[in-house]
């Protein structure tokens, strides 16, 4: 990725959004995903978990 | 969280016609923000028949028996929200029938957007906002800020 250079922080925070559709964005999804499971401490567990509320769920 | 696993499933969502949104921080991307997130958020349509062609979609991309506990009776019943892991660990999906009184998938705002050469159904940034802005997650404060900021949201009370 090329160096990119701002004048604010505002200015940064405008360029972090992409059009929806943009290849770029798919791409920047893809990096961020992968890049999150491989920081993972320990592999998802495997099967269904059913939960009573979002709040449990998101609890967990 | 595996890109490509995801889209298989979303590609999945939408041959077997399942009534669904994308919410959540998958949301966030399809609207144009990556970030980290290890699940994806689906709200779906409660019915029998909704429940039965998500497993349908899920079982063309996951060779997995423990699909079948995932059912309509908890979805519809006591258990409105649900999360499920492939054996292969490669996503997360938390599936949603309701959320609280104060969302019901009638009532969600949604919209079709392009997604890396499929189109799916996500909520739309202001449903997002209003989903994420009085949450007690930090994240979801973040999110909802990021999106009043991006797409110019304002609140009852915003001049």
């Amino acid at each position: 990725m090329p160096v990119r250079k701002f004048r604010s922080v505002e200015e940064m925070k405008t360029l972090a959004w992409r059009r929806p559709g943009d290849p770029e964005l798919a791409r920047a999804l893809a990096s961020v995903w992968s890049f999150g499971r491989r920081l993972r401490p320990s592999p998802l567990q495997p099967g269904v978990r059913k939960f009573k509320s979002i709040a449990e769920m998101k609890s967990r | 969280m595996d890109f490509d696993a995801v889209k298989r499933l979303l590609a999945a969502l939408e041959r077997e016609r399942v009534q669904y949104a994308i919410f959540g921080a998958v949301a966030m991307g399809v609207q144009g923000l990556a970030r980290f997130t290890e699940d994806l958020d689906l709200f779906i349509a409660p019915s029998a028949v909704n429940v039965d062609r998500l497993k349908t979609a899920l079982r063309s991309v996951v060779d997995d028996p423990e699909i079948d506990n995932i059912t309509a009776a908890d979805l519809l019943g006591d258990y409105p929200a649900v999360q499920y892991v492939p054996p292969d660990g490669s996503f997360q999906i938390d599936i949603l029938t309701r959320l609280g009184e104060a969302f019901a998938f009638a009532d969600l705002e949604t919209e079709r957007l392009p997604f890396d050469g499929l189109t799916v159904s996500v909520v739309t940034p202001r449903g997002l906002y209003a989903m994420k802005r009085n949450t007690v997650r930090l994240k979801d404060r973040a999110d909802a800020q990021a999106l009043k900021e991006r797409f110019g949201i304002k609140d009852e009370g915003d001049r």
